[in-house]
């Protein structure tokens, strides 16, 4: 009872007893808030290395090829019977990717995908990593009217038919240019040819110059470069001919190109192609590609402002071509329109600045891996999804004796064993962050250990006292133990109660830190959230606190034994 | 035991039994100490304090041990106590050798048999006033009987305050007592358990003459009216000159 009654009354009455309480709240405070925000990151980190891994992947290495895919995927589904949830074939390929932005050339490399529209959202978490959200439901590769993230800003159809309007009038406003340079160039073989007697010779001219808004703008005084009487304009043969048209329909119900056959004598020949039949950017797209968000976009830091803002050399909706060589055995490269339709973004740089995908069948075709008897294609790899109750290594090991690796060159991997470099540095990282940490309580465990020392000097005759009373040695070891354990508990208590308030109100915490520092604490152009990832792991916390009451308590058991050891008349005369 | 054993008396006491009295018929014996030698080491000189001293106390007596300073006395007092152990020599308290005790059963004789009471009166300034008084009980019982026990010890203690005078102090912490209320609250700690024998080194040492004599009457009372044994060192012969018996120490040995 004197225990307790004595290491209360100690640890109530001891400033110094709360510096070491404090230096343990700290400790432990610190210990969750790391491991909570670090089991966040990994959480999150091992969510987007799984996502587009699926669970188990049998590739051919390199730019190998699997051939008669569907033949393994049946002995796949054989060996692994009821585990497998999903399969799903895909092609990977590097390939290089073009696209113009404010009329320069970018270049860059990517991995681009072929997958499947149906089984690949079932094998991997890729649907919800898309930026559309009718995408996300149901995966297909046709530009969307709508539903693009907003931050993209202006995309999708509506951006695809304002583009496609406004290239149209620049080329028109080149055309019309080119023309009035061609009229007004006295050297051109044209005006030469057409000498003085081309003035008012051509009745559309006059149409022609009032139609071009810029026109008169760009019309140049032709007396003031000394040429009387040259026309500002010419006819072109498109007027002409559309003319023509107008004053003798064609037979057939086509205009444009059509009217050609008016001075085409094997018109009859040529198949009839309309206007509607032509790739009408407006209206087409090619083939849809989705890419990595971070290809597209990216962050720029004010250096004054300290605020990030986000430029998107693509939006879904613009055109981008692709090279890529084919497949078998001598590659060749192969270029390809493209349509960007969507952006995939997982947060995962790597993937995010590298990946493309673009329609399984379609890649197939480009690269010629499609088998012109059976019509099947060749691919990369087979990726297959387990239930979440399988054991991801015993299917891994089933599968490598269905196909030894001495038959069949295949690499099958689960997406641990591809992201294992990585994952065993975090491993690392977390381990010895935690042992830095446990030695920050471990410095408080010292501290205590001083603190206790002190103590016991200081109640020597007070230990004597008890002892003289009858206390027994365990006695008055039992009091400054208590003492320990209950410094360690209240410091590990409070610890517990500072790093969960803490790891609550981390994100508003960051925001402080950033307004009094003016530096983003995460900055987002190097990592893709925008809100810090945690986990707060109950085992950890209980294990933590276990720690610090320990090291609390062995640093005491060497002052407890001190006092245990104290001769009763030596203490008593202590002063 | 023998003859050489030194029946220690007061004067008085001596010139009526001297001859023909027998050693021990008065009463019985409660202490006795049989050849104590006690020295203490000071950088590896020996310093001897006590030089083999025989001595017997009568229960229910209140024997004064006096001498000069470094006679040795509060040694003596410390060693019949058990807070210290002799070199040579036994120490019996009622028919049972004390001094070769385990360390466990000695705890617990000066627990419940001996209360003791020190000149700087050595009370825990962390603990109230009722709480110090307390001590002894909680030490005794584990918490969960002290918890059942409390306010029986309770009642005993705030009863042993008020018969030392100092019930309007009870919450106090001992800092906010003078020196004759912080004694008494010594002597009521040591009255606690009910002991037998009370071992009070220089109680009134510290104190004023009105403090000291209160003290003392108080332990005189105790012995006359309790049948407490009570044996107190004190180098002030005024004092000792109340004492049924009285044991002159000089240089570490009986005189």
């Amino acid at each position: 009872m004197y225990k307790l009654l004595l290491s209360w009354r100690y640890l109530r009455t001891r400033f110094i007893a709360i510096a070491s309480i404090v230096s343990v709240t700290l400790g432990v405070a610190t210990l969750i808030v790391v491991n909570s925000v670090m089991s966040g990151f990994i959480s999150e980190m091992k969510n987007r290395l799984h996502g587009i891994l699926s669970d188990i992947e049998m590739a051919a290495p390199g730019l190998g090829e699997i051939e008669w895919p569907d033949a393994h995927l049946d002995q796949i589904h054989d060996t692994l019977g009821e585990d497998v949830l999903a399969t799903t074939k895909v092609v990977r390929v590097p390939a290089l990717l073009n696209f113009q932005f404010n009329g320069r050339q970018f270049t860059q490399q990517i991995m681009l995908w072929g997958i499947d529209e149906e089984s690949f959202g079932k094998v991997s978490d890729f649907l919800p990593f898309l930026t559309n959200r009718n995408k996300q439901t149901g995966l297909n590769f046709q530009l969307e009217e709508s539903g693009y993230d907003s931050k993209l800003g202006e995309c999708g159809w509506p951006y695809r038919r304002e583009k496609a309007e406004i290239l149209r009038q620049i080329e028109e406003l080149t055309r019309q240019r080119e023309q009035t340079r061609a009229a007004t160039d006295p050297f051109s073989p044209k005006n030469i040819a057409a000498g003085s007697n081309a003035s008012g010779a051509n009745p559309t001219a006059a149409t022609n110059n009032a139609q071009g808004p810029s026109a008169g703008a760009l019309n140049v005084n032709p007396n003031a470069i000394g040429f009387p009487d040259l026309p500002s304009e010419v006819p072109d043969v498109e007027a002409v001919t559309q003319k023509l048209a107008e004053t003798k329909p064609a037979p057939e119900s086509g205009t444009g190109p059509a009217a050609v056959s008016q001075h085409d004598p094997h018109a009859h020949l040529r198949p009839q192609i309309r206007a509607e039949d032509l790739f009408n950017p407006a209206r087409d797209q090619y083939t849809g590609i989705i890419l990595g968000l971070a290809i597209s976009n990216r962050k720029f830091v004010d250096e004054e402002t300290g605020k990030t803002s986000d430029v998107f050399l693509l939006r879904p909706g613009d055109d981008v071509q692709i090279a890529l060589p084919t497949g078998g055995a001598r590659p060749m490269p192969i270029a390809e329109n493209c349509t960007v339709i969507d952006f995939y973004s997982s947060n995962m740089h790597e993937y995010d600045s590298s990946f493309a995908f673009m329609p399984l069948k379609k890649l197939q075709q480009l690269r010629g891996m499609i088998d012109p008897l059976s019509g099947e294609g060749n691919v990369s790899a087979i990726q297959i999804r387990l239930k979440p109750e399988a054991n991801l290594v015993a299917a891994k090991q089933k599968l490598e004796q269905r196909f030894p690796s001495a038959l069949s060159p295949f690499m099958i991997q689960t997406w641990q064993d591809i992201q294992r470099p990585i994952l065993s540095a975090v491993d690392l990282e977390v381990t010895i962050l935690n042992i830095l940490l446990f030695l920050i309580i471990a410095v408080a465990g010292f501290g205590i250990l001083a603190t206790f020392y002190m103590i016991v000097v200081e109640k020597t005759k007070d230990i004597g006292i008890l002892k003289a009373l009858g206390a027994p040695s365990t006695g008055v070891m039992s009091i400054f133990l208590g003492y320990g354990v209950a410094l360690g508990a209240v410091g590990a208590g409070a610890g517990i109660l500072l790093g969960l308030a803490f790891v609550w109100k981390i994100n508003e915490i960051a925001d402080l830190i950033q307004w009094v520092t003016g530096r983003e604490v995460f900055d987002p152009t190097v990592y893709f959230f925008s809100e810090i990832p945690t986990i707060v792991d109950p085992f950890t916390i209980a294990w933590v606190a276990a720690g610090s009451i320990a090291i609390a308590v062995l640093a005491s058991v060497l002052p407890a034994l001190r006092a245990a050891r104290m001769h009763p008349v030596e203490a008593l005369r202590y002063e | 035991m023998s003859d050489s054993l030194r029946r220690v008396s007061s004067t008085k006491a001596n010139s009526e039994r001297s001859g023909r009295v027998p050693l021990r018929v008065a009463r019985p014996i409660a202490l006795r100490a049989l050849g104590l030698e006690k020295s203490y080491r000071k950088r590896n000189v020996e310093v001897p304090v006590l030089k083999g001293v025989d001595l017997e106390i009568a229960a229910g007596e209140f024997t004064a041990i006096v001498g000069q300073s470094g006679s040795g006395k509060s040694t003596l007092l410390h060693l019949l106590g058990t807070l210290d152990a002799p070199d040579r020599g036994e120490i019996w308290y009622e028919q049972q050798r004390i001094d070769e005790l385990p360390s466990r059963q000695r705890d617990q004789l000066r627990n419940r048999e001996f209360g003791l009471i020190f000149q700087f009166y050595h009370l825990l300034p962390e603990l109230t006033v009722l709480e110090n008084v307390l001590v002894s009980q909680m030490i005794q019982h584990g918490a969960w009987s002290y918890y059942r026990n409390r306010k029986a010890n309770t009642a005993r203690a705030t009863e042993l305050l008020e018969r030392v005078g100092l019930t309007h102090r009870l919450k106090h912490r001992p800092s906010q007592l003078s020196g004759g209320e912080m004694q008494r609250t010594a002597i009521a700690r040591a009255l606690m358990s009910q002991p037998k024998v009370l071992l009070a080194d220089e109680p009134t040492g510290n104190l004023d003459r009105e403090n000291g004599t209160r003290v003392l009457n108080c332990l005189l009372e105790l012995c006359r009216e309790e049948q407490l044994t009570v044996v107190m060192v004190t180098h002030d012969e005024q004092i000792a000159k109340a004492a049924d018996a009285v044991v002159r120490l000089v240089d570490g040995l009986i005189d």
